[in-house]
């Protein structure tokens, strides 16, 4: 909230001025500093689960987004991440080298499916992409002594140290805010480096890209492997948040989910990431409690509305609302689009 | 279980794919769109059928009505719904058949709950003898008859009518159609209404191999899709073959090969057909698209 009073300030360009994002980004922080302290834990787990989400989409806007490229497997690299580190979890072995086997697990996987993918595009990408889920399923049901088969695996990680004080719900809060924030602070100077560039150049026009010295090929599986260790990072964090991890959370649903949340919240905008996971985490549970019985239609209806009326997203439409208000019509191209 | 008779069964499963692919490939020509909802609108227009047949009407009355309906249908969602995001960001139509299969997911539960259904089979029962002892059922022979029939029948009203002349224009170049007069929107309506009446064939053939649930189409979705994008995503005899070798190999894989069984079987079309890919990008019978830089 303190977020929007601030980019309307009368004076206009708060946004855009250091001191006003340095305050936005302040008060920002103490809001989400404050709100596992005051709120119940179910309150807390749904803002954790917003920010894992967020992370997978982030990952996914990376490849869809800035490199414009499909990817239907999102949710296989959740799965890998979340196995990592419950797998290790498991087995006893420390939570950072649980985290570490996940996330490079992911980009191991990520890359190895980029190498030939990345000479393919459109549909045939996302073909392939669409095989990661459908094979990682029954995969993980199979590797049972791994990975607990279909009853999935039930782990402790990530205990609140005694000093704290914390409740775990609260200290999961704390743990999975800190890893959002650190991979959306990477994923913003990422976008403002060379390699953001590149990638807008690879989605704008491949051939121009070539000429202007961009190799393709090679941003391409950059993306792809990026958008992985997002993903397995986001499923390391996922087993954080919940303590469990299942077949049944990485299906193919899971992807598509993902990709309705990007696209819901606007490709290219980091803020867009978050409203997109918030609006998978939250709205069902809104919609449930409307009707239990028809919950399921009625995220559908509120899917297809936010489509209609924001076809580019919430963030692009908030975005173009607040330059309205400031009075800044007529220069309402957002860099990047 | 002789190899012949695997091998129809196969041809069989495969041929419910290729139905649904090829609604798929349909809406694919005709608007630029992957429908993700094209199974769930199968699954709808299949109870449609249902609730006809259990208020006494004949099978196949009920059938063929339940296609004429999604024919409209079908037309409807893309002029009402679709048409507003076919020019802008491709995600976000993507998006929106997401939104409508979510919707129509929960327009089925709604309306005919979850407990499962039995639909009955058009074809009679019993079978032919594939020698060996085996029996090959008239509903495996039957589907695949009815996919043939579909082909041809398709074939002929893209290839030897001025109403299929008409849309292959409009798949081709729409800006350059509606210059020449042919009424492009419609055209685009024509598109998603014989897709969605295709896909409605579809899941009455396959309500009665599993049972008429909502989630019925899900998994045959996911056969279609990778046998449309091997097929090319524009050619129909491609189409139909990728999803033959799907249904086929699937079959194989899950009887022979005691590794792979039935939750792994899935997996072996579809890294084979990753494979042929790396080495024909555009699809086994797609067209390379040529680009002009």
């Amino acid at each position: 909230m303190s977020l929007m009073i601030d980019l309307v300030k009368p004076d206009g360009g708060a946004a855009r001025r250091p001191y006003g994002r340095m305050l936005t980004g302040a008060a920002l922080v103490i809001v989400l500093a404050v709100f596992p302290l005051v709120m119940s834990p179910f309150a807390n787990l749904q803002v954790t689960l917003t920010l894992v989400y967020a992370v997978a989409i982030l990952g996914l806007d990376i490849l869809v987004g800035w490199t414009g490229q499909v990817s239907l497997g999102q949710s296989a690299f959740f799965g890998i991440g979340a196995y990592g580190v419950a797998v290790c979890a498991d087995r006893g072995w420390p939570v950072w080298a649980g985290l570490l086997f996940g996330v490079v697990l992911a980009g191991v996987v990520g890359c190895l499916v980029a190498v030939p993918a990345a000479r393919l595009r459109g549909y045939a990408l996302g073909m392939i992409t669409l095989t990661l889920p459908v094979v990682a399923v029954p995969l993980a049901k199979r590797l049972e002594v791994v990975t607990g088969g279909a009853q999935g695996l039930n782990v402790t990680i990530a205990e609140a140290p005694e000093w704290t004080g914390l409740a775990a719900d609260q200290w999961h809060y704390y743990v999975v805010a800190a890893g959002a924030a650190l991979v959306f602070a990477l994923a913003a100077a990422l976008r403002r480096s060379h390699f953001g560039r590149a990638f807008d150049a690879v989605r704008v026009d491949e051939a121009l890209a070539t000429a202007q010295g961009v190799h393709v090929t090679r941003y391409k599986v950059l993306a792809f492997t990026l958008s992985a260790v997002y993903g397995g990072f986001a499923g390391v964090l996922y087993v954080v948040a919940v303590q469990f991890i299942s077949p049944e959370t990485l299906i193919l649903t899971l992807s598509i989910s993902l990709l309705a949340g990007l696209a819901i919240g606007g490709l290219r905008s980091l803020l867009g990431c978050v409203l997109g996971a918030a609006f998978y985490v939250v709205v069902p549970n809104v919609t449930g409690e409307v009707s239990a019985g028809q919950s399921y239609l009625l995220y559908g209806v509120c899917l297809l509305a936010v489509m209609l009326l924001m076809p580019r997203g919430v963030a692009p439409a908030l975005d173009r609302v607040v330059r309205n208000v400031a009075g800044r019509r007529g220069r309402a191209v957002a860099p990047g689009d | 279980m002789n190899l012949v008779q695997q091998i129809l069964d196969g041809l069989s499963s495969g041929s419910v794919y290729a139905t649904l692919a090829l609604a798929l490939v349909l809406v694919h020509q005709s608007t630029g769109i992957v429908n993700f909802a094209q199974g769930q609108m199968a699954v709808i227009s299949t109870y449609v059928a249902w609730t006809l047949y259990d208020a006494g009407v004949p099978v196949w009355a009920a059938i063929v009505a339940a296609i004429a309906g999604s024919l409209v249908a079908g037309a409807l969602a893309e002029r009402l719904l679709i048409r507003r995001f076919e020019k802008g960001e491709p995600l976000a139509a993507i998006v929106v058949t997401v939104g409508l299969l979510i919707s129509i997911n929960g327009v089925v539960s709604l309306i005919w709950g979850t407990v499962l259904k039995q639909f009955p089979s058009a074809f009679p029962r019993g079978g032919v003898g594939s020698g060996n002892g085996g029996t090959i059922g008239f509903g495996t022979l039957g589907t695949i008859a009815v996919l043939l029939v579909v082909v041809l029948a398709l074939g002929w009203l893209f290839r030897h009518t001025r109403l299929g002349l008409a849309f292959r224009a409009v798949a081709a170049n729409p800006e350059s159609s509606a210059l020449l007069g042919l009424p492009v929107g419609r055209l685009l309506m024509l598109g998603w209404g014989l897709a969605a009446a295709v896909g409605a064939l579809a899941g009455c053939l396959v309500a009665p191999k599993l049972y008429l649930a909502p989630e019925m189409m899900d998994s045959v979705l996911t056969y279609a899709l990778a046998a449309a994008v091997l097929g090319g995503l524009n050619s129909a005899i491609g189409t139909v073959l990728a999803a033959w070798f799907i249904g086929v190999v699937e079959n194989l894989a899950g009887t022979y090969i005691s590794f792979v069984g039935g939750d792994m079987k899935i997996a072996v079309p579809l890294v084979l057909m990753i494979l042929i890919l790396l080495f024909k990008p555009e699809g086994v019978f797609g067209h390379k698209e040529v680009r002009r830089v």
